[in-house]
């Protein structure tokens, strides 16, 4: 009699419990896909429908607002720029990030915390107090206005997160392996290279579209350093806040779609660092 | 001669030519001004394709604008040829920075306008551009709800107080719509409109028994606002979308409602109070920072922004109206007509009672903002005594008034000093 009654109560517990978890998995995309999905309606309205309410729910297919994008002046070039200089953040944080995290999750040395911290520091001061200086720097020494002079600050933005995301994967592949491979005819460098790099390469790839969003998302930097090279966002959103709505909408969903593609593009190593097997 | 160096010589003559040739045919614009994408746009298409070089025309949001601009007077060297930029945004600069523009020989039509470029000094620093200022609007379905006898063109605070609780008895919620949002513009309404209307001041008044009755006034007619206006910052939009149907703001930020809907929309004067119809100017300014590039080129551009057939282009692009005297032609755009008839109607109105810009507050402009702001929202928003508030501001506002030594501007009288707050 009490078993019947225990094992209905947990049949009963677990069917809860697959409710809630649905419910949960459900809820949770609403919560990502549904602004995107008003988004998307609204970038394909006319202006009219935009200020109207209720919204429709399906899209009407009016091009206007994004022509409108078409034909701005510098849209193109501003998106490759976007590009170049994300491209550029991303190389240049994993090249330095990592190795940096890979001496503070194996080696011992004096100021090791003092160091972590120091990183964490780089995200202390806000940009626009930092901007004004490194534009006078930027202009006397030729990188203002560059691709490169931005990426070097972007990296900067990044470089505490590369460094922290690669630490603490370097701290889950225990020494022992490493180990092994040195018994078995390894250095240090071949080690690295055939035992913990292919280990790795998931989280770096992470590591590296966290620099590209970081990069992608900057404004302040971006509209004090560059003039001529501008970045997309530089470029639109400082001018979109006080644009009519319908292209405000248009502007936001052409801000969102390439960083959209390119983190879909790349997703599963961003599951794999979460753990997930690649599927 | 090797190879070698011919080929140096050759690439660094063509490295030479190019950036000689870059820094001839751009004139970099930096703006704080026509900033969204449309009037953006429409800088580049309509009003700057006429000139003689290529324009770079770069609008900004305040913070890069200023970081950008101080940069390259702190390096010694730049890109920015013209500056685009309000009085409120020339004034909190330091006046040498900028190039003395008397040589130009171009000036506005307004000796009011031209004292202000001067920045308190003797020579010219801006060269104004072009003007705005804050009118009402209204969806036509409010006009039924006007109180008995109320002309729209010569409304009283009480009247307007009176339409729109008409409007929220007939309607059941409220729907006047004021600026009160991050970006609104909610400072100019009180130091613009409120103030001179009803204490004939901004600052020598601004604790005083009139004032007590102004934000009584005030307090009324935001019972009859949207709540949500403290998230409203451009009112054209909740003009479209129906959330407000009685509005205050900035003419251009108003534009796009009486252009996609001219049927729809009235402009009309901002009201009078007991010491008249206050009523406050926007004023923009060119001028050349002394580090700019291309000297000749810039000062060419400023020359050509104020000639009349590109201040006509400007007021179609940005809803800006021209600071030269101009003819009208017959096919300016909604936008421009109802507005235009507006402030025409305002600073033509008996009881008109203009005010002039704050100015010679340098880099406080946005303390002494913040003073009106805050006066707002704790009087209106959270239902402090007004007197309490009021006095308590008033200390803030004299350290700023004291600080920059600032004298009076009109409508206050004017001052020997520092501008008391009496």
């Amino acid at each position: 009699m009490t078993d019947t009654v225990a094992i209905d109560a947990s049949a009963d517990t677990r069917k809860w419990g697959k409710v809630l978890y649905v419910s949960t998995v459900v809820f949770l995309c609403a919560w990502v896909l549904v602004p995107i999905y008003f988004l998307l309606i609204n970038t394909l309205s006319s202006p009219e429908t935009v200020t109207s309410f209720p919204k429709p729910f399906w899209p009407e297919f009016d091009l206007a607002s994004l022509t409108f994008f078409a034909g701005f002046d510098g849209m193109l070039s501003a998106l490759k720029n976007s590009i170049i200089v994300a491209a550029m953040t991303m190389v240049m944080s994993i090249v330095i990030g990592a190795p940096a995290g890979y001496a503070l999750s194996r080696f011992e040395f004096r100021g090791k915390g003092t160091f972590r911290l120091l990183i964490l520091l780089t995200r202390a001061f806000p940009l626009p107090l930092l901007a004004l200086p490194l534009a006078v720097l930027f202009i006397r020494t030729g990188l203002d206005d560059t691709a490169f002079g931005l990426a070097l600050v972007h990296t900067t933005l990044a470089i505490p997160f590369s460094v922290l995301i690669t630490f603490s994967l370097f701290s889950g592949i225990p020494i022992e392996l490493e180990e092994a491979a040195w018994t078995l005819g390894c250095n240090r460098l071949t080690a690295f290279q055939k035992v913990v790099l292919p280990l790795i390469l998931p989280g770096i790839t992470a590591s590296a579209i966290f620099a590209f969003v970081i990069s992608w998302n900057e404004v302040f930097a971006a509209a004090v350093l560059t003039i001529e090279n501008r970045t997309l966002t530089a470029f639109l959103l400082q001018n979109l806040n006080t644009s009519p709505l319908h292209l405000k909408f248009a502007g936001g969903f052409i801000l969102v779609v390439p960083a959209l593609i390119f983190i879909f593009a790349v997703r599963k190593y961003l599951f794999a660092m979460w753990g997930i097997a690649n599927r | 001669m090797t190879l070698h160096s011919k080929l140096f010589g050759a690439a660094s003559g063509l490295v030479v030519a190019c950036t000689a040739f870059a820094a001839q045919a751009d004139v970099l614009f930096w703006s704080t001004q026509a900033k969204p994408v449309e009037e953006a746009q429409a800088m580049r298409d309509q009003v700057l394709a006429g000139f003689a070089d290529v324009v770079d025309y770069q609008p900004n949001d305040g913070g890069p604008w200023i970081t950008r601009l101080e940069a390259e007077l702190q390096a010694g060297e730049g890109s920015i040829g013209v500056l685009g930029a309000l009085h409120g945004d020339f004034s909190a600069m330091n006046p040498d920075d900028l190039m003395d523009l008397d040589e130009l020989g171009v000036s506005a039509a307004s000796d009011t306008f031209n004292s202000l470029g001067m920045l308190g000094t003797d020579s010219v620093q801006y060269v104004p551009w072009m003007q705005a200022s804050y009118i009402m609007a209204a969806n036509v379905e409010a006009l039924p709800y006007l109180p008995e006898g109320a002309d729209i063109n010569a409304l009283s605070y009480d009247e307007l107080i009176a339409w729109t609780a008409n409007v929220h008895e007939a309607q059941g919620r409220p729907l006047f719509g004021f600026p009160a949002g991050p970006n609104g513009l909610a400072h100019r309404f009180f130091q613009g409109y409120l103030y001179p209307s009803y204490t004939d001041g901004v600052v020598r008044t601004f604790a005083s028994d009139e004032a007590v009755g102004a934000w009584e006034a005030f307090r009324e007619l935001w019972s009859h606002t949207n709540p949500a206006s403290t998230n409203f910052n451009i009112l054209q939009e909740q003009l479209l979308s129906g959330d407000a149907w009685i509005v205050f703001d900035h003419t251009s930020r108003l534009a796009q409602a009486f252009n996609d809907r001219p049927e729809d929309f009235v402009a009309f004067p901002a009201p009078a109070g007991p010491t008249g119809r206050g009523f406050m100017p926007v004023l923009a300014g060119v001028a050349i920072p002394r580090t700019a590039p291309d000297m000749e080129a810039a000062q060419a551009l400023i020359a050509y922004m104020l000639e009349p057939e590109t201040q006509l282009a400007t007021l179609r692009a940005t809803n800006f109206f021209p600071v030269v005297d101009v003819e009208f032609p017959d096919d300016l755009p909604p936008s421009v007509r109802a507005a235009g008839a507006a402030v025409a109607t305002m600073s033509a109105s008996p009881d008109a009672n203009p005010g002039l810009l704050p100015a010679g507050l340098g880099a406080r402009g946005g303390d002494f903002n913040r003073v009106f702001v805050d006066a707002f929202h704790r009087i209106v928003l959270a239902n402090q005594d007004i007197r309490t508030v009021l006095d308590d501001q008033a200390e803030t506002l004299a350290a700023i008034m004291e600080d920059t030594g600032a004298p009076c501007w009109a409508p206050d009288a004017p001052s020997e000093g520092a501008c008391p707050v009496e």
